[in-house]
């Protein structure tokens, strides 16, 4: 990848509050394309904020974020997200009461029969194009080793099954970018080992993203470059070596 | 089998077939898109009025011997004041909806919708020359009988053939709705808006499509009831007329339309309709009382045992498709 | 002006009962998070109850006790018997909604069943008028003004100086929180109720005292402006809920005198449309995300 190419998503200098509290204050930093960005720094640090403001599920009070170059600052999620750009969720938001491939078929992208003329022109209309959806479907769940929950409730799943649903889901929306709200919380370390191999995977079918990642170890394995954001700035960006030996990184959290 | 029991058989059919129609829009919304419209019974309301004063013809002022007071007026033949119901239905919902469809807690969306019904009925009730008032409209003529010559049974079911066909009507959108991927999305949307719109899913959008389209559903369900009993009056729809018919969902299966038939048919007709057949006891109203006792009891014990009712929601589950015969190419 | 003043002088009487139901039903909202729509229909039931011992020929006074007492008891029944299990079971708010307005409708047709629908009124001693600043007051008016008055003193003080006060302040705030803390919040919460009750009970019967005649929907007719006086005020705070009566309860008189009387509860209605809408956290709650105001 060269390293010259355009950056997919700018953020620059954004601001925002929550009664009086800075979550963000002035932060600035690009996402290259076909590579992890990891976005590291102290509990509250404005991480979750920034890809809260980029995802557009929050305003920003000031400061830009343009996606290939066009300003889409402020624009609401789903609008956000129909532009190509996907965030999974640190809590896990699956579809309780629908099954793990309607979860999967959900996200699918411009599907036929969604709008209500389409609907009313019939099965025959939408039915095709749905079966794609549902192969599609099945080729990730039998990627993420999950073929024989298609049919569970999705609220009935494991903590983290529900992760793997949670990536499974985003992936199905074929993003351009996909932002990764802390992966891999709260998940045993065997599974965990298992979500990153499926990142390097996906880096290497060049998908572009952005994680937020509390384990270093991690990061260092799969992010490059990486952001540090500690107080709602971003105090310092590069390859994690780079980062290990900024003094300013190295006071705002012992890194092991 | 006797005229009686063709009269009573023919008229409890087409209560039923109403309150179907009715359990089929607040599924909708319910059901199947997460709404709680505590208001439901306004949108019916909307939809006996509006069919009300378009069969009876405009008002006829006091000093030539009018009795009702209310707003328009015109004498359309049927079907047009039904589907007239149903559009007003659904701009009273897109009304309503534009400011009440949004991220409140549950309950507290339910405590505002109660009271916009509450708003709703003092407004028709004072407002005497709205739809005049307490006392309502009366003597609405029935469709389509200056048209045939019927019986007064032979009527009867005609207009059971007339609900009746309404009714496919009615399943059809819902069906078309519910078993599509927009189904699938509102029900998306009912389970996680959040995620539902970071997957680029209208979420609003969505959720006021649903609601008109219940809105419109209620103001027919309206429209066939007024055609059938020739009045409406405020009375006829007070606020516990929408718990009754979200017990109906509730009970029946929120979320799966053959469940709501069932729930339609339990509560609001068998069980209030079993009534019919006791004898009657103790002073006037008190077996009334008692049924509404019955329907709280009733609607507790549901949400007791089976909460997801008597016909649940259906899992979805897609064929495998089959292996297409693949011509084996020895070689390659 | 000529009708602007008496009104006040409604007000004031129609604030002081909102007052008592008002804090009662913030109170049972801040323990609890459950919107008891049957509120008001207990207060009805209070009513009977209170006139069945006037009827007996016993002292107003003891109507009064015996009204709040059995809105005590119901209440501390109500929701240990229903409400806790539904919520222990999972229901979600909505339908714990389902659950109150059910066993509203089943204690109003109870009422109903038992009593017929016909107009009672409570035996009251002759009242005589009095004049201040303008404003006319039935000696019955200002007994209620004065029994709201002490109440809501007795409220001040339980909640301020009190161990069971702080423990309701407490778990108003964060259950969860307060059960880490060691707060015996079981206990907290049937004294919750307990208290609420009591003042369901009492608001019920100076309601009644208020009217010329009373009937099984009376006590239901009142749930809506209780609903937004405690909204309004900032829904679990009981200072907001005596503001918010003030507010209401005076509005809805003045909007009575000036226009059309049948309009005199739109008033509640409008405000709390409005504030849930607008601000659903009422005028004095600062923090409302812990009560998930926003789903």
């Amino acid at each position: 990848m060269s390293d010259l190419s355009a950056p997919v998503l700018a953020v620059q200098d954004l601001h925002r509050e929550f009664g009086g509290v800075r979550a963000v204050n002035g932060a600035s930093f690009t996402i290259p394309p076909g590579r992890i960005t990891g976005l590291i720094g102290p509990n509250g640090a404005g991480k979750s904020t920034a890809l809260n403001i980029i995802a557009g599920a929050l305003k920003p009070s000031a400061g830009t974020v343009s996606y290939h170059g066009k300003d889409i600052t402020g624009l609401p999620s789903h609008k956000v997200a129909r532009r190509g750009i996907i965030r999974t969720f640190q809590l896990s938001s699956e579809f309780a009461a629908l099954t793990v491939l309607e979860n999967l078929l959900v996200a699918a992208p411009a599907q036929r029969g969604e709008a209500l003329w389409q609907a009313a022109l019939g099965k025959r209309y939408w039915r095709p194009q749905e079966r794609a959806m549902v192969e599609r479907a099945r080729q990730l769940l039998a990627r993420f080793d999950m073929s024989a929950k298609e049919d569970d409730y999705a609220g009935n799943l494991s903590g983290g099954q529900k992760r793997l649903l949670e990536l499974m889901r985003g992936l199905m929306a074929n993003p351009a970018l996909l932002l990764l709200d802390e992966p891999m919380a709260g998940v045993n370390p065997s599974l965990a080992r298992r979500i990153e191999q499926h990142l390097a995977d996906l880096v290497c079918e060049g998908l572009t993203m952005l994680m937020i990642e509390h384990e270093l170890a991690v990061v260092e394995r799969l992010c490059d470059p990486v952001v540090v954001m500690a107080q709602g700035r971003v105090i310092s960006q590069g390859t994690m070596a780079d980062i290990r030996s900024d003094q300013e990184v190295l006071d705002a959290y012992l890194i092991g | 089998m006797s005229v009686a029991w063709q009269f009573y058989i023919s008229t409890v059919l087409i209560y039923l077939g109403v309150d179907v129609i009715a359990c089929w829009g607040l599924n909708l919304q319910f059901g199947v898109a997460g709404l709680v419209n505590f208001a439901f019974i306004i949108f019916q309301a909307a939809g006996a009025y509006t069919a009300a004063v378009l069969t009876l013809g405009p008002a006829e002022p006091a000093s030539q011997g009018g009795f009702q007071q209310y707003v328009g007026g015109a004498h359309w033949p049927f079907p047009l004041p039904i589907l007239a119901a149903g559009l007003v239905g659904g701009l009273l919902a897109a009304l309503v909806g534009g400011f009440t469809v949004r991220r409140l807690r549950s309950d507290y969306e339910a405590m505002v919708m109660l009271v916009v019904s509450l708003i709703a009925t003092s407004v028709a009730t004072n407002q005497v020359g709205l739809v005049n008032g307490p006392n309502g409209l009366a003597l609405v003529p029935k469709p389509l009988a200056t048209l045939v010559n019927l019986s007064p049974i032979g009527y009867q079911w005609l207009f059971v053939g007339i609900t009746a066909a309404i009714c496919v009507c009615v399943y059809w959108l819902v069906h078309i709705v519910t078993s599509s991927p927009l189904g699938r999305t509102l029900r998306a949307v009912r389970d996680n808006e959040q995620a539902a719109a970071a997957l680029g899913k209208n979420v609003t959008g969505l959720r006021m499509l649903a609601f008109i389209l219940g809105g419109v559903i209620a103001g027919i369900s309206g429209a066939v009831l007024v055609e059938f009993i020739s009045a409406w009056s405020p009375g006829s729809w007070l606020y516990p007329e929408t718990f009754v018919y979200f017990t109906a969902v509730i009970v029946g299966g929120s979320g799966n339309n053959l469940g709501v038939m069932v729930g339609a048919l339990l509560v609001p007709v068998a069980f209030l309709e079993a009534t019919r057949f006791l004898p009657q006891f103790g002073p006037p109203g008190l077996i009334d009382a008692l049924q509404w006792i019955v329907v709280g009891a009733l609607a507790l014990i549901f949400l007791w045992f089976w909460p997801r009712g008597v016909i649940p929601e259906r899992r979805r589950r897609f064929p495998v498709a089959a292996k297409a015969e693949v011509p084996v190419r020895t070689g390659e | 002006m000529n009708t602007i003043v008496p009104a006040i002088g409604f007000g004031i009487v129609t604030a002081s009962i909102l007052a008592v139901a008002g804090v009662g039903f913030t109170l049972q909202f801040g323990v609890t998070n459950i919107l008891n729509l049957a509120y008001g229909d207990i207060m009805t039931a209070a009513a009977f109850v209170a006139y069945l011992v006037t009827r007996a020929g016993l002292s107003v006074w003891l109507a009064l006790v015996t009204g709040a007492a059995f809105g005590s008891v119901f209440s501390v029944l109500l929701n240990r018997c229903i409400y806790t299990p539904f919520v222990r079971r999972g229901t979600r708010l909505f339908g714990m909604i389902i659950v109150t307005i059910a066993v509203s409708l089943m204690v109003q047709n109870g009422l109903l069943a038992i009593f017929g629908a016909n107009f009672f009124s409570l035996k009251l001693p002759r009242p005589t008028s009095v004049h201040i600043a303008g404003m006319v007051f039935s000696t019955v008016q200002l007994a209620i003004i004065a029994i709201a008055a002490v109440a809501m003193l007795l409220i001040h003080l339980l909640l301020r100086y009190t161990k069971l006060g702080k423990a309701m302040r407490a778990t108003a705030a964060d259950p969860d929180l307060a059960r880490n803390c060691g707060i015996a919040t079981d206990r907290v919460i049937d004294l919750a109720w307990a208290i609420s009750g009591a003042l369901c009970g009492l608001a019920g019967v100076i309601l009644v005292m208020n009217v010329a005649a009373f009937t099984d929907t009376t006590g239901a007719q009142f749930l809506i402006p209780i609903v937004a006086v405690a909204v309004l005020g900032g829904i679990g705070q009981p200072y907001g809920a005596m503001l918010g009566a003030l507010v209401i309860g005076i509005a809805s008189e003045v909007a009575a005198g000036i226009f059309n009387p049948e309009y005199k509860n739109v008033v509640a209605f409008v405000i709390l449309v409005i504030v849930l809408l607008a601000r659903p956290q009422g005028i004095l709650s600062e923090v409302a995300t812990r009560k998930e105001v926003a789903a």
